[in-house]
């Protein structure tokens, strides 16, 4: 454990992060730690099982309606709630990841996509439930967790306690035979391994984690849209991800604090933050392939993922 | 329900689905060409709506202006296309299909703001020339006479692609390349010169179609968005790659969304989403799709 100091000074330092810096600061920052759950969410698909996920934000939309719906209409503790927002992006999760682990590559894409679209066009105009493109106002969390410092270190404490169970999951036989099937799906089959299943339960973890990211995002903004499920929302753990680095656990993290921080300070003085977003992508994609992390790797090699950029490079590739 | 209302619908779900066949087509032949999903594809379709909308208002006072307008905005966007191609997506031929995506992506959200940096955020509308601007009566009931003139469109476009692939030496090589680059390249054929032109004439087809589509009602900002999800239905429906594919998936969707607008309006975009998955299922490669690409 001891290679990991690194991420002990970083959590104390979060800890101490709120002491000096604005209430401003302070939001931005939650918003990293929840955006940045949800990319990490993300990356066990992409990254790790090496199917690109662009229905996403699915699960971040069903998980942040739950907590939103419950908070509204009935007086669950926020906890519960957010429980039963992982339980039930989840069973979302289960019911259309049954249908997408049977492809792959593109078509996996389309089809996670056409699904997420699906429950979107439900949320936008089923009104009586979810309030249709009003979305939901008046999601107060409870008085304990009002200041925004609390729901900071909330926040902090759901997001870091979520990254170790994932962390514990990608370094698990589990996370391995996921590695495995990205590499190389047809000989993990020959070793006995249900390929479908494994994926499958891989997206359903996903999923619920998504729904736990996007269950923290409702009382934190006081309010959700329907626009939490679009595509467009799927887009931006692809970007954080890319940003970042897939390859590392932590690359989605730090791309989401990238893209945060640079959401937060282009808006405040244009609102072409998708002119500059898009501008950041296309040089990302074009000049520096493996994002952050992957740079940051090529040029420090005591960084320690796992997985190294040399063996990674090549087989990325989501065809088999 | 009478006869006749169920005709004009089936008509209003005909020319929707001519208008998607005009942007998935291209799509279809991007990807099926160049192994390239495009996310821009609709948006450079709202593009060449905008850019028919200047064209018409710089022509207003002639009577012609509207017809002289539209292949002058697809000409326009193939050039535009032209330059895309040349300047970032043969950048990525060799890269993953993330990274393709991501960028075609980011060009959604870049025209999107240069749309609005250039246009402004109000809706344009374009009046019609007379000979297109009242109803038609079929069988009694009205139906927009401009909708007659996209079906046809759709109509031609759809024979001349189909012309062009079967019958011209550059459509021989068109679909050479889809099956072996490597071969096609060792005839000694330019595979970067064929694949910017293949990208331009699908850039050019969205523009016409963008252009057909100005003068339906307004040019909204963000029209693109729902349409892109709708064009990828219709290309995974009928395959990738496949022209014939993506006709008919075209006209499946036209008609499913204008029937259903009758039975239950609110799930007309959701029952599209619900004939995609359960065409994924249960032929991944789509209606007229080869098996191999799945």
């Amino acid at each position: 454990m001891l290679r990991y100091w690194w991420l002990g000074l970083i959590f104390i330092a979060l800890l101490f992060l709120p002491l000096v810096i604005g209430e401003f600061w302070v939001h931005v920052a939650i918003e990293i730690l929840i955006l940045g759950l949800f990319a990490v969410s993300f990356n066990m698909i992409f990254g790790y099982m090496g199917q690109l996920s662009f229905g996403h934000a699915a699960y971040f939309g069903v998980g942040a309606y739950a907590t939103g719906l419950l908070l509204v209409k009935t007086s669950v503790p926020l906890p519960v709630a957010l429980a039963v927002s992982m339980v039930t992006a989840g069973l979302f999760a289960l019911v259309i990841g049954y249908f997408c682990v049977r492809m792959t590559g593109i078509y996996f894409a389309i089809l996670t996509m056409a699904f997420g679209q699906m429950l979107y066009y439900i949320i936008f105009q089923w009104y009586s439930f979810t309030g249709g493109d009003d979305g939901l106002q008046g999601i107060v969390p409870p008085a304990w967790l009002m200041s925004a410092w609390a729901y900071y270190y909330f926040t902090l404490f759901i997001v870091v306690a979520a990254m170790i169970v994932m962390w514990f999951i990608s370094e698990s036989p589990f996370g391995y035979t996921m590695r495995s099937i990205r590499e190389n799906a047809d000989r993990t089959r020959f070793i006995g391994i249900n390929v479908r299943k494994y994926m499958l339960i891989n997206f359903v973890v996903a999923g619920m984690f998504a729904g736990l990211a996007g269950g923290l995002l409702g009382p934190f903004n006081r309010s959700i849209a329907p626009d939490l499920c679009n595509w467009h929302q799927s887009g931006v753990p692809v970007f954080m991800t890319v940003i970042g680095g897939p390859l590392g656990f932590f690359g989605p993290m730090i791309g989401s604090v990238i893209y945060t921080f640079l959401f937060a300070f282009v808006t405040g003085f244009t609102e072409y933050w998708p002119l500059t977003i898009g501008l950041v992508i296309v040089f990302v994609v074009l000049f520096m392939p493996g994002g952050v992390l992957g740079l940051a790797q090529s040029k420090f090699k005591t960084l320690g993922a796992r997985d190294s950029m040399a063996e990674t490079q090549g087989s990325m590739d989501t065809e088999t | 329900m009478d006869a006749s209302l169920v005709f004009a619908q089936f008509l209003s779900g005909l020319s929707r689905g001519m208008m998607l066949f005009l942007i998935a087509s291209g799509l279809s032949l991007i990807f099926g060409v160049m192994n390239i999903l495009n996310f821009a594809h609709a948006t450079l379709w709202l593009v060449g709506a905008y850019v028919c909308y200047t064209f018409w208002f710089l022509m207003q006072d002639y009577a012609f202006g509207l017809w002289l307008s539209i292949p002058l905005a697809a000409l326009v966007l193939a050039a535009i296309g032209w330059v895309i191609e040349v300047v970032l997506i043969r950048r990525v031929y060799n890269r993953e299909l993330p990274e393709q995506l991501l960028l075609t992506y980011a060009m959604v959200l870049i025209l999107g703001d240069l749309i609005k940096i250039i246009w402004g955020v109000e809706d344009k509308l374009i009046e019609r020339p007379p000979l297109v601007e009242g109803p038609v009566f079929i069988f009694g009931m009205p139906f927009d006479s401009y909708f007659i003139f996209v079906i046809l469109i759709g109509l031609s476009v759809a024979v001349g692609l189909w012309w062009f692939l079967k019958k011209t030496r550059y459509g021989h090589i068109v679909r050479a390349a889809v099956f072996s680059r490597e071969m096609v390249s060792a005839l000694g054929i330019p595979i970067p010169r064929i694949y910017t032109g293949v990208f331009a004439l699908g850039i050019f087809i969205a523009g016409l179609a963008g252009a057909v589509q100005a003068p339906v009602g307004s040019i909204t900002l963000g029209m693109d968005m729902a349409v892109i999800i709708q064009a990828f239905c219709v290309v995974v429906i009928g395959g990738f790659g496949s022209l014939l594919g993506t006709f008919v998936a075209a006209l499946i969707v036209g008609e499913v969304y204008a029937f259903s607008i009758l039975f239950w309006p609110q799930g007309a975009l959701v029952l599209i989403f619900i004939v995609t998955a359960f065409i994924l299922i249960i032929r991944p490669w789509g209606l007229f799709g080869t098996p191999t690409r799945a």
